[in-house]
């Protein structure tokens, strides 16, 4: 299903904050971490909360350091222990979507999908409508010229979802994109994600503590432990594409891995 | 300021007269009252000290009559106008500069507070002495006065910027000096335009200041013209057209403040 080289590597990776003068040790959030994700597969991670998921994405979007260990991409090894010689975004070939949804709010819904290409330069017609089938995809027609303050929870992360998705890089991170937002308005972002995800296969490393949502849209599940985070299981998920939100619970296969993860994440 | 009253729809049939009628019977009602008490001091205390309101009406239009409100009017526009953008862009451009570098941030920022305490108009004497009896010495206490405003309010914008905002933009990929000037400077605007609304009256009081002490011309030499011809009714009138001015500015400044900040939810600023 999934072969050739990874494209993105995570080796022996570990993380601590600097500790504070005159307290104790600042615990190791992170403690040898290793995995890779293959071009175009959809990765999920799975944890409790406080396992270090985040500052996982965080090292990987190089908006922060590593205290050890290395990360590659296509082979190139970009983690770095010096703050100042990080390259937020891997000169845009990372995505981050974030929990919140970071909408710039000067900016009405269609600007701030824009921004991406407005900022690389890269905002011409074919961009333009580009960001229109986007618009169109998620359902947001006819909102492009609102605020995010005048558009609803599940519209501003869908937004943000396009955002990333309108410049198109090689990887995508997502941190629990779809938290904070009622259990209707999930599922339906979930099945926007797919559907966009199903319209151009991107490599996508999808961090939630949902095991249902990991399931759900991976090929893959990675179970991390609880704080110093490393993996304590991995699953591949043999239920077949196109999934639907609505079907997929009843299929058979699911209960069963659910129950493992969720023994797995305790 | 208008605000959507959301039960409006629902409520009973609309008042005999609306909120906002209200208000405006409201301020014209405290015009008056204003206009009277004025009116009894001149009653009160004679009209060496107090000019009756209707002395000061002629006196306004006699000198608009005869030109010199035009060319005192310039002349305080002139200077306190040149003053007021040389310390706002000084004021703006700073915090910007210092944002890149902790370091220079470090070293700068006691030097800032420090000469803040220099009270300006103490320099005048001085600046005189250098620049001599024309426009430059006004200028430069108006600048300096008008500097620290902007300074300050843009300094703690920038330091109250959300950061995750900053993040995001790095991540797509903005360079530094777009991240300045779209979340940077969008995220402090209302810190700006609260600056401005704070430095305005300062930069014509200072030039008006500044005319009391050296000038030929200006609102200020207006005033300080008519106080050696005890002519009380002069300096009300140079008064009235001082705090006209800085009405009218103001006005422009909030018309500006209400366009770039549409996209905000709510007006939270005092209306002034």
């Amino acid at each position: 299903m999934i072969n050739g080289a990874p494209l993105l590597e995570v080796r022996n990776l570990c993380k601590r904050f600097p500790t504070r003068q005159g307290r104790a040790p600042s615990p190791w959030i992170i403690r040898d971490l290793t995995f890779s994700v293959a071009d175009r597969e959809f990765l999920t991670i799975v944890g409790p909360s406080g396992a270090g998921k985040s500052t996982l994405l965080n090292m990987i979007a190089q908006v922060d350091v590593a205290s050890a260990g290395e990360i590659l991409f296509q082979g190139d090894k970009i983690g770095t222990a010096d703050p100042k010689a990080m390259r937020p975004g891997l000169d845009r070939r990372v995505g981050y979507v974030t929990q919140d949804d970071n909408l710039l709010p000067w900016r009405t819904a269609i600007d701030n999908v824009l921004f991406p290409l407005e900022v690389q330069g890269r905002l011409d017609d074919k961009a333009r409508a580009h960001a229109q089938v986007l618009i169109d995809a998620v359902g947001l027609t006819g909102f492009e010229r609102y605020y995010p303050h005048e558009l609803s929870g599940g519209m501003r992360k869908r937004a943000a979802l396009i955002r990333t998705l309108v410049y198109d890089p090689p990887v995508i991170l997502m941190d629990e994109p779809f938290g904070a937002v009622d259990a209707q308005t999930r599922a339906q972002l979930q099945e926007d994600l797919l559907r966009l995800w199903n319209l151009g296969r991107k490599t996508i490393i999808f961090v939630t503590h949902d095991i249902a949502e990991a399931i759900l849209l991976g090929d893959r599940a990675l179970v991390l432990t609880r704080q110093p985070a490393r993996i304590a299981a991995e699953h591949m998920i043999p239920i077949p594409r196109p999934r639907s939100v609505k079907s997929f619970l009843t299929l058979p296969g699911f209960a069963e891995l659910y129950e493992r993860i969720r023994a797995e994440v305790q | 300021m208008t605000t959507i009253d959301p039960t409006a729809d629902l409520a009973a049939p609309a008042p005999l007269i609306s909120r906002k009628q209200i208000i405006i019977l409201g301020r014209l009602g405290l015009a008056l009252l204003l206009l009277w008490g004025w009116q009894e001091g001149a009653e009160t205390f004679g009209s060496v000290f107090f000019a009756y309101p209707m002395d000061v009406v002629r006196r306004l239009i006699e000198i608009a009559g005869n030109g010199q409100l035009v060319t005192d009017l310039l002349a305080t526009l002139r200077v306190s106008g040149i003053g007021f953008v040389l310390g706002c862009v000084g004021g703006v451009l700073l915090p910007f500069l210092l944002r890149r570098s902790k370091r220079w941030t470090d070293a700068i920022e006691p030097y800032v507070l420090m000469s803040q305490g220099i009270p300006k108009y103490a320099l005048a004497p001085w600046l005189i002495l250098w620049f001599g009896i024309g426009d430059l010495p006004k200028l430069v206490i108006v600048t300096t006065v008008v500097f620290y405003i902007p300074f300050f309010n843009v300094f703690a914008g920038i330091r109250g910027v959300d950061q995750r905002l900053v993040r995001m933009a790095r991540i797509i990929g903005a360079s530094e000096t777009k991240i300045s000037r779209e979340v940077i400077w969008n995220s402090l605007l209302p810190f700006f335009f609260t600056s401005l609304k704070v430095a305005l009256p300062r930069a014509v009081g200072a030039c008006i200041v500044g005319e009391f002490l050296v000038s030929t011309e200006g609102v200020g030499h207006y005033i300080e013209h008519a106080r050696e011809l005890s002519d009380t009714v002069g300096v009300f009138a140079g008064i009235v057209v001082a705090t006209a001015l800085v009405l009218l500015v103001n006005a422009l400044v909030e018309y500006l403040e209400r366009r770039a900040l549409a996209w905000r939810p709510v007006d939270r600023d005092m209306a002034l």
